[in-house]
């Protein structure tokens, strides 16, 4: 990461359209889950459609964010706004796994279901902030 | 007025020195421009893919496009109204910036495009339920490399002097 200066904006690019890939993915079955969006479709079947997509995006930004970590590990160490993004990542992976996961499977629309994609959007809302704050903190 | 006083004077402004000089403005509205592309991106992306036969085969054309085409939309503006706002701040810089001006004739193509295929393809979802024409695919693939190179030329302007 150290080498061309063209290759840190191309992994950050990448690391940008993985997150449209995957956090983009996730974000329709949230708002299907809130009961806003994509209505003819039930959560399920959106999850079953598009986790492939997710999974993609996610590989490829877990591929490119250590790769931007590595190029300056011990700045990233020391900001805020990564641990907090780190934080953020790792409850919002967690949370949909376990509850967001139930949630979609249960095919009755409910309380559940809707807080379930509230949740789910406000933790990866916090991870993207958090990650654009690295930059200014 | 040449160009150039005319970006001064929007730099001059009260809105530009405070989005550009506080603290938290510009990072909170730099923060908006990213999350409304990571929500609504993946709009984008799985309309296109779905032309392209690639993702959500199950769902019919028509079920795709027009579910997605009121929050692509919404996006489109948080992108633009953000993008709007960033651009406020430093307009001089953004000027002398050659990944802005790439950014800037990728979304005039982004218009051509619309102009070109909103009506015979995304507007006509019903129509390709019954199979997506080569006319729709071409529109998805190209859809999806200009946005692809505005992700890029975007990000390449924090690289510019």
């Amino acid at each position: 990461m150290n080498g061309p200066e063209w290759a840190f904006p191309v992994v950050e690019s990448l690391h940008f359209i993985g997150m449209a890939l995957s956090i983009g993915t996730i974000a329709i079955v949230d708002l299907r889950l809130l009961g806003i969006a994509m209505c003819r479709q039930t959560a399920s079947d959106l999850e079953a459609d598009l986790h492939r997509w997710t999974w993609f995006g996610l590989a490829l930004m877990l591929i490119t964010g250590p790769l931007m970590f590595s190029a300056d590990a011990p700045n990233y160490h020391h900001n805020p706004a990564f641990h907090f993004k780190m934080t953020s990542l790792f409850l919002a992976l967690v949370f949909n796994f376990t509850l967001r996961r139930y949630a979609t499977r249960t095919e009755t629309p409910s309380l559940l279901a809707r807080v379930a994609g509230a949740v789910s959007l406000a933790l990866w809302t916090c991870v993207v902030a958090g990650g654009r704050m690295i930059a200014f903190v | 007025m040449n160009i150039v006083s005319a970006l001064e004077w929007v730099e001059s402004t009260e809105l530009s020195t405070a989005i550009r000089e506080g603290a938290l403005l510009y990072p909170i509205i730099g923060g908006f421009h990213l999350v409304a592309i990571a929500l609504f991106g993946g709009m984008l992306v799985m309309t296109d893919l779905r032309l392209l036969e690639w993702a959500m085969q199950r769902r019919k054309v028509s079920d795709v496009i027009e579910q997605m085409r009121g929050w692509k939309r919404a996006g489109f503006a948080l992108v633009v109204s953000s993008g709007l706002l960033l651009g406020w701040a430093e307009p001089l810089r953004l000027y002398r910036s050659p990944s802005f001006w790439v950014k800037m004739a990728l979304l005039t193509l982004v218009g051509v495009h619309a102009l070109l295929f909103r009506k015979g393809v995304y507007q006509n979802a019903k129509a390709l339920d019954a199979g997506v024409t080569p006319r729709a695919k071409l529109a998805a693939a190209l859809s999806l490399i200009l946005w692809a190179g505005l992700v890029v030329s975007g990000r390449l302007i924090a690289f510019d002097a």
